[in-house]
């Protein structure tokens, strides 16, 4: 087997999730490629949690669909995440002995999987460390065995996990995973599967997640101030920035709320640094007024959004896509702000790093859309070739330009250099008012169609920039597909699937949403007479984003679906095969 | 970025007037709005301070108050209702050196932004607050304001007010701020004193100014008046280090007009700056990346 992938599930003390990151510390070890996603009930610990974990000896790109294999270490835990942790036909549960269900009978709402086994883990980790806690690394041990995981590799993650809480508690748990590793030896599957040895990547690699790459970005980029307010999933940003900004010389604000986390951003930008914040729904529709301000007053600034399940409170914890209006319409006026989308974990490096040149180059707010998986997923990606980025700073007047300095002055870009308080000379008002050339408020409509202008016309550009947008499959393919943020790496699989079937179909992603690249999306259009959107919200918001702004094939459809509820790569091949299968009735029709 | 300190000590600047920090734009007030004193009690106060227009940021909510940036010719930030304290604070972190003034009104301050405030003071950036208490809003014309006496009648209380007016000298008190004063347009040179300390006071300093709004004010409460009502605290031999007494004397906003400093705090602690250079400091590792 060359990619594999379980499920868990247990209660929020069961240390499920910690099995899963002992899984794939240690594949990051062995040089496998995984994804690791954590679920859980809601944002408090001690409701249910899972995680699924995707191993595999190449490259993956999304989390992965069916399980190849499920642990259960309680029935009603495991059945709460639903589609989460889909089983099927190819599934091998494995189950808590204690819970007395027949494999006969398991509560998988008429699923009979490939084959149920019910282990007593409770109990082996009873006797084996003392304490029922040590019943994940039973299931290590048990996965290790049966699977061929790389034993050494967990045990001396075990090892390292419990070095701090001593001698007798290390004792225990490695004798736990004995106890797995033994009982799986003693007990053969009735099919046995084993990953194929790793195939380590030429460079080196690394476990990290959305977040922390998000962080790691803007100090690269060159933020030096974050301002922001705690909130699920987006709250890593800032704490990973709390770690290391202030060795930068720069600062961060844990603000009173949203409003003063973005106004704080705004202001250090007019001070002169680059600045972001970053939230999740409810706080993005606080900022809304503050991301206004930024683009009248054309101050570069960095807002990320990492989309949960909403309106309101919504989901939490929940994957979903439908922040897109949002971010692009939410704050009033006549005004565009880029909008930028990472598709995998690494990327939100370099989305992050675009995100900040985009501002200070246009003097923009920029809006990141990253997503909760992305956020929050852990992945095995190349470490980060820093000098593969480039950083773009803004243009400060300099010289002649500070004489008779005119803050908004009207070039053929639409771009004017930007001063700050400390620069002498560069002295101007600032304002959400309108104004003129020179800052003064202003009432006069043709003075603010005049502005208007500027700060639209500043974006054409972006129209070309095709480098935000991953193409791929046969160019001249009649059907296509389109999707977004983690999404598209899904769709990425279908496609692939597809064309190892035969089917030629081309995928465009978008890493730029906004401006709608009209050029882009006409070129893709070409020829096509078929294309569905695959993104996760209910209305399709990107479906009908591009609508407003491009001409679309003739069947111009949506796979979309709300938060939380997954999109298989299996899903999108079947549309796939629906798609070519109207298309040759239609041509037998011609 | 050109550091302000060091422009500084390469030219020795020649001794600044009111009129530096004048700029040309022509202010929109009323004729007869107390922001005009405002804004001349704060041209002398800068060019008693001395620091270049350059080196200055300020920071305005929205209001008819709130324009007052507009008319200095110091960098200004005319941003949104009810959060120039923010704003304020995210430049002051930015850019330390720079001296940063913040002004609206008593809606801006003590309603949409009154949220801010305590978390501004408990901060402690080295920050000037001049709130342009009129007890209305002007800009949108005449509605009741969180300082409007209980009973007051506007286009939206026409039956009067229900509600007891905030305070704003007794909550800036309590908030732990380091520098709370009061000054009025009637006496110019107590304003510009009064300014001119807040400013010097290292730390976060807030300063109540009664000026009058003579469109929809009460007419209790316009320049002429404020003549024959003020008392200097200094006159009531009032010891601006008694912070308690100071809350005594705060009581009484709405009934009696005090003018002068309520209270400096005489040890004040670290600015919030301050605090950020330390830790900066002590994390500072050469050579550190992003990535
Ligand atoms: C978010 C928002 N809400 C409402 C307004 C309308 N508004 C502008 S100024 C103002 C109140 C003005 O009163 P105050 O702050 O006391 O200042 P003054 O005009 O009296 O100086 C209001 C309600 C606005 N600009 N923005
Ligand atoms: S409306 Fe009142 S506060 Fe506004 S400018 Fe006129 S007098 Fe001043």
């Amino acid at each position: 087997m060359h990619d594999f992938i379980v499920g868990m599930a247990g209660s929020g003390g069961d240390g499920i999730v910690s099995a899963g990151e002992s899984l794939i510390g240690a594949a990051l070890a062995e040089g496998y490629y995984g994804i690791l996603t954590k679920s859980f009930g809601s944002q408090i610990r001690g409701g249910e949690s899972s995680c699924r974990l995707r191993l595999a000896t190449q490259p993956v790109l999304n989390p992965g669909g069916t399980l190849d294999v499920a642990v259960v270490l309680n029935w009603e835990d495991f059945r709460r995440f639903g589609g989460e942790l889909p089983v099927d036909a190819r599934t091998l549960v494995i189950y808590e002995a204690k819970t007395k269900v027949e494999p006969t009978a398991l509560p998988l709402g008429g699923v009979t999987p490939a084959a149920a086994v019910a282990v007593p883990m409770e109990q082996m980790a009873l006797q084996s460390a003392g304490a029922q806690l040590a019943k994940n690394n039973v299931v290590l041990g048990l996965l290790a065995a049966w699977f061929g995981l790389p034993r050494e590799r967990i045990l001396a993650g075990i090892r390292k996990k419990f070095a701090r809480k001593g001698e007798a508690v290390l004792a225990g748990n490695e004798r736990a995973f004995a106890a797995g590793f033994e009982y799986a030896e003693r007990t053969p599957l009735p099919a046995a599967r084993r990953l194929a040895p790793a195939v380590p990547a030429a460079g080196p690699m690394q476990l990290t997640d959305g977040n922390e790459l998000c962080a790691r970005a803007a100090l690269f980029a060159g933020c030096r101030f974050f301002g922001g307010y705690p909130i699920t999933p987006a709250t890593e940003i800032m704490q990973h920035l709390q770690r290391d900004i202030w060795k930068h010389g720069g600062s961060l604000l844990q603000a009173e709320d949203e409003i003063a986390g973005v106004g704080a951003a705004v202001g250090a930008s007019f001070a002169g640094k680059k600045a972001m914040t970053a939230t999740s729904g409810p706080g993005f529709s606080l900022k809304a007024e503050m991301l206004g301000l930024a683009s009248v007053a054309e101050l570069p600034l960095v807002c990320v959004d990492v989309q949960r399940g909403g309106p309101s409170t919504g989901m939490p914890t929940k994957r979903e896509q439908s922040d897109l209006f949002a971010a692009v319409f939410s704050a009033h006026g006549d005004t565009v702000r880029p909008v930028l989308a990472p598709t995998t974990v690494a990327d939100t490096f370099e989305v992050t790093v675009e995100a900040f040149n985009l501002a200070e180059e246009y003097q923009t707010p920029v809006i990141v859309l990253s997503d909760q998986e992305l956020a929050q997923r852990k992945e095995i990606v190349p470490a980060i070739d820093p000098a593969r980025f480039r950083v773009v700073d803004r243009r400060v007047p300099a010289g002649e330009e500070l004489k008779d300095y005119r803050r908004f002055r009207f070039t053929d870009t639409g771009v004017s250099p930007l001063s700050h308080p400390g620069l002498p000379g560069g002295n101007y008002l600032a304002a959400g008012i309108e104004h003129d050339e020179s800052g003064a408020p202003t009432a006069n409509g043709e003075m603010h169609a005049r502005m208007n202008d500027k700060r639209l016309h500043k974006f054409a550009p972006l129209q070309e920039r095709r480098d935000l947008f991953v193409l791929e499959g046969e160019p001249d393919a009649a059907i296509g597909l389109i999707s977004w943020g983690s999404v598209a790496g899904i769709a990425l699989e279908a496609l692939r699937q597809a064309r190892a079937e035969g089917i030629e179909i081309k995928l465009l992603v978008p890493k730029l949403l906004y401006p709608v690249a009209v050029p882009v999306y006409r070129d893709f259009f070409a020829g096509l007479d078929r294309c569905y959107v695959v993104e996760q919200s209910h209305q399709g918001q990107l479906h009908r984003l591009i609508r407003m702004w491009a001409d679309v094939p003739p069947e111009f459809g949506v796979l979309a679906k709300s938060g939380a509820n997954p999109i298989s790569p299996e899903e999108i091949v079947a549309q796939i095969r629906a798609m070519t299968r109207a298309r040759a009735a239609a041509v037998r029709r011609h | 970025m050109i550091s302000p300190s060091e422009d500084a000590a390469a030219c020795p600047a020649p001794a600044l007037t009111a009129k530096d920090f004048r700029s040309d734009l022509k202010p929109i007030w009323c004729p007869g709005c107390g922001d005009y004193g405002v804004v001349t009690a704060l041209y002398r106060a800068l060019a008693a301070i001395g620091r270049p227009a350059h080196e200055i940021a300020f920071v305005s909510g929205i209001g008819c108050s709130s324009r007052i940036p507009g008319y200095t010719t110091a960098y200004g930030f005319n941003s949104v209702h009810g959060r120039a304290l923010p704003i304020a604070q995210g430049i002051k972190m930015a850019n330390p050196e720079l001296l940063v003034l913040v002004a609206g009104g008593d809606g801006d301050g003590f309603s949409i932004g009154g949220g801010h405030v305590p978390h501004a003071i408990r901060r402690n950036p080295d920050l000037t607050y001049l709130v342009m208490d009129n007890q209305i809003y002007g800009l949108t014309k005449g509605q009741v304001s969180p300082t409007s006496a209980r009973g007051t009648q506007s286009p939206t209380s026409v039956y009067g007010s229900m509600e007891e007016p905030v305070n704003p000298l007794l909550y800036v008190l309590a908030y732990g701020a380091g520098f709370v004063a009061q000054g009025v347009p009637a006496d110019m040179d107590g304003l510009t004193k009064i300014i001119e300390e807040a400013i010097r006071y290292p730390g976060f300093s807030f300063v109540n100014i009664q000026s009058p709004c003579i469109s929809f004010g009460s007419p209790d409460n316009q320049i002429k008046n404020q003549k024959a009502k003020l008392r200097k605290l200094s006159d009531l031999g009032h010891d601006p280090t008694n912070r308690l007494r100071a809350m005594e004397l705060a009581q009484d906003y709405g009934r009696e007009l005090y003018t002068g400093v309520f209270y400096r705090n005489p040890n004040p602690p670290p600015t919030y700056e301050r605090r950020i250079a330390e830790l900066q400091g002590r994390l500072a590792a050469p050579g550190a990346t992003g990535a």
